[in-house]
């Protein structure tokens, strides 16, 4: 066995191949999930009764966050998609 | 002077030493050897040193109790207290640690080194220990020549232990060979003279080997072999803890004043020990006997009764210490002063940059955003100032329209002696420490410096512009024209708006409150084009504002524009480190969807 097939035996042995890759979908959720509760916060804000202004200004939130959430899954989809190719 | 005289005296005693006796060839061959085994041994933790360490020690230092347990455990790991003192000096340095948790680390170091006289005299002295040093040294050999940072760590970690061992030998064979020809028990001393004079020599030998450890592996192997009695090895062990602050104060002389501290912190500590060991020598060995008896220890074995010794004396010291740290510290503080010559002249210099946080890559970058943190708290205040606001108001809830009008003086602030106090020899240390500490770093850790750098270079920047739109704000503000003066009371609301959310980025712990704002004020910076939103047009046609304060306007959007930009890229560079957050983060094209939908 050549030295570079055991180091990678070993790395899929002690489940390190994607050690990098699972700490950024880790974070990667994480920050989604906080993300998602504050979305949800803004849209029970919304429901309110608010004043013009500051009804506007939680829409504009609203729209941040959403587009937020949506970059962020985009990278998680993007890593699973590795994933999945180098299985 | 005194070293120079110093190195040539030993360089010909060892010379005429080696010439009359072959045995202390042998016997200076083992301290050799052993102080190699602590340089590789040092040289192998450092390896690991890029985070691990770090974040224990962090964790392990909040209370006194932690940090000494920490200086405990990690001197007793890593066999070398002066290993610890470095990282500790170099913690403190970077602003991660206080100088009590360093006081506390220090003293857990010292117990910590204990455990090398057990080791020694419980194992080192009991079996062939060269046996152990072989596999190790062939091992560590082979794996330092490997590229894999971790794989050389464990190298020479291994090679370390191995010298070590190795060292031990040697001088346990010099010393049993030694005795056939010279007898040096002959030369004890009993009485308070004794104990006086082989202090002395232990200080000494200490001093010119530059580590307690190898002076005590020394002592006990000399006693192991009857070359010296035990009472003259408790002396001598009280000599080394003198001689091991001797080496401290000297390395420290160099070093920046946190060093200073806890080598005066050191040198206190172990003095009063000592002192108080001298005092206290038949109480002490009176108790060495009751524990050893208790533990099992036979009255004749006097190797781990001096383990035993080494150990109650040091736990002591800490003891009566602890009452105390507080004032020590505080008396620390006093008697090492900044030096306040530049500051008293107004000019700031730099709070967290010092050689002692070079040592490692780890604490150079702690320095180096502790110090970007520093800057970026005095280019806040710059442009608060210079934007006529008050701090105070800026950070707090008060509605931003009352902030706007609540003036911080009559006169514009002078930006540009700001500037050359507050900031200009900050940043200059900055990029010169950088520099230096780029070289003991790895291809990531310079990809994170070269964003702090920018960081920096943003503040800069940022402050540089408030003085561009600072003399037109302070004129407008003030006009009789109220729609001139209503344009630049928007850009300074809502640049007052800006760094408000810039203060809680900087200070929340959730990356999503940190992301959105950012984000937020990204899509807000966008909104300052007033050729593109049409509003310098709409005061044209309707001839609201001359042709002078139409050109002012533009520039000073342009202005405003530029210290929004700079701002907020220094806050994602400072602040949004990670990987994920920056990925996130809005670019052009999320602005202008965002904007888009608004209109």
């Amino acid at each position: 066995m050549g030295v570079k097939k055991f180091i990678k035996s070993v790395k899929k042995f002690l489940n390190l191949e994607n050690f990098e890759a699972e700490g950024k979908k880790k974070s990667v959720k994480g920050l989604l999930q906080q993300l998602n509760k504050r979305k949800q916060t803004l849209k029970k804000q919304l429901e309110l009764e608010l004043e013009k202004k500051v009804k506007k200004e939680l829409k504009e939130d609203l729209e941040i966050v959403s587009l937020e959430i949506k970059k962020g899954k985009a990278i998680l989809y993007k890593l699973y998609a590795k994933k999945r190719k180098e299985k | 002077m005194l070293r120079k005289i110093l190195l040539p005296t030993i360089l010909i005693l060892l010379a005429y030493g080696f010439w009359i006796s072959p045995d202390f060839k042998e016997i200076a061959a083992g301290v050799a050897i052993f102080l190699f085994g602590m340089l590789t041994l040092e040289e192998g933790f450092k390896a690991f040193s890029g985070g691990t360490l770090e974040k224990i020690l962090q964790k392990s230092t909040d209370k006194l109790s932690k940090s000494i347990s920490f200086g405990f455990v990690a001197t007793a790991i890593m066999q070398s207290s002066s290993l610890v003192s470095v990282l500790t000096i170099s913690f403190i340095g970077a602003g991660l640690i206080g100088l009590t948790q360093g006081v506390g680390i220090i003293l857990g170091a010292n117990i910590g080194t204990t455990t090398g006289a057990w080791l020694m005299a419980g194992f080192g002295l009991k079996v062939n220990i060269a046996s152990y040093a072989m596999p190790m040294l062939a091992f560590g050999i082979i794996l330092i020549f490997q590229k894999t940072k971790s794989l050389k760590g464990i190298g020479y970690v291994l090679a370390g232990l191995g010298f070590l061992f190795l060292g031990i030998h040697y001088m346990k064979d010099g010393f049993e060979a030694f005795k056939a020809s010279i007898d040096l028990s002959s030369f004890a001393v009993d009485g308070f003279k004794g104990l006086l004079i082989f202090i002395g020599i232990g200080l000494l030998a200490t001093v010119v080997m530059q580590s307690s450890h190898a002076t005590i592996v020394l002592i006990l192997a000399a006693l192991s072999v009857h070359q010296i009695t035990y009472e003259n090895a408790l002396a001598l062990t009280i000599g080394a803890n003198i001689g091991t602050t001797i080496t401290a104060v000297i390395g420290s002389l160099s070093s920046n004043i946190d060093g200073k501290r806890l080598a005066g912190a050191h040198l206190i500590f172990n003095l009063v020990t000592a002192f108080v060991a001298i005092i206290l020598i038949n109480q002490i060995m009176y108790t060495v006997d009751i524990i050893s008896d208790a533990i099992g220890i036979a009255s004749d074995n006097h190797t781990l009764k001096l383990a035993v010794f080494d150990s109650l004396f040091k736990i002591m010291g800490v003891l009566m210490f602890l009452p105390f740290v507080d004032k020590l510290v505080n008396f620390l503080h006093r008697i090492f002063k900044e030096d306040t010559t530049k500051s008293n002249a107004g000019f700031e210099s730099a709070r967290f940059l010092n050689n002692s946080a070079l040592e490692l890559p780890s604490t150079s970058m702690a320095s180096i955003v502790s110090e970007t943190r520093h800057l970026y708290e005095n280019a806040m205040e710059i442009i608060i100032h210079g934007l006529n606001l008050k701090r105070h108001n800026i950070f707090s809830s008060m509605p931003l329209d009352e902030v706007i009008h609540d003036a911080y003086a009559h006169e514009p602030i002078n930006i540009d002696e700001y500037y050359n106090k507050k900031i200009k020899g900050i940043y200059g240390e900055i990029i010169d420490f950088a520099t230096k500490a780029q070289a003991n770093m790895s291809p990531n850790d310079i990809e994170v410096l070269y964003k702090l750098k920018l960081a920096n270079r943003d503040l800069v920047e940022a402050v540089k512009d408030t003085k561009h739109l600072q003399k037109n704000l302070v004129k407008y503000t003030k006009s009789s024209n109220v729609h001139i003066k209503e344009q630049y009371d928007k850009i300074t609301k809502d640049l007052a708006e800006l760094l408000r959310d810039l203060d809680i980025v900087a200070n929340a712990q959730e990356v999503d409150v940190r992301l959105t704002l950012l984000s937020k004020a990204k899509v807000h910076t966008e909104k300052y084009d007033i050729l593109a939103n049409g509003t310098l047009d709409n005061l044209i046609r309707n001839s609201l504002i001359s042709n002078e304060m139409a050109t002012s306007l533009m520039n000073d959007t342009a202005y405003a524009y530029d210290i929004s930009s700079n701002l907020i890229s220094m806050a994602q560079r400072m602040f949004l480190m990670s990987e994920v957050g920056e990925e996130i983060s809005f670019n052009q094209d999320d602005i202008s969807e965002i904007l888009t939908k608004e209109r």
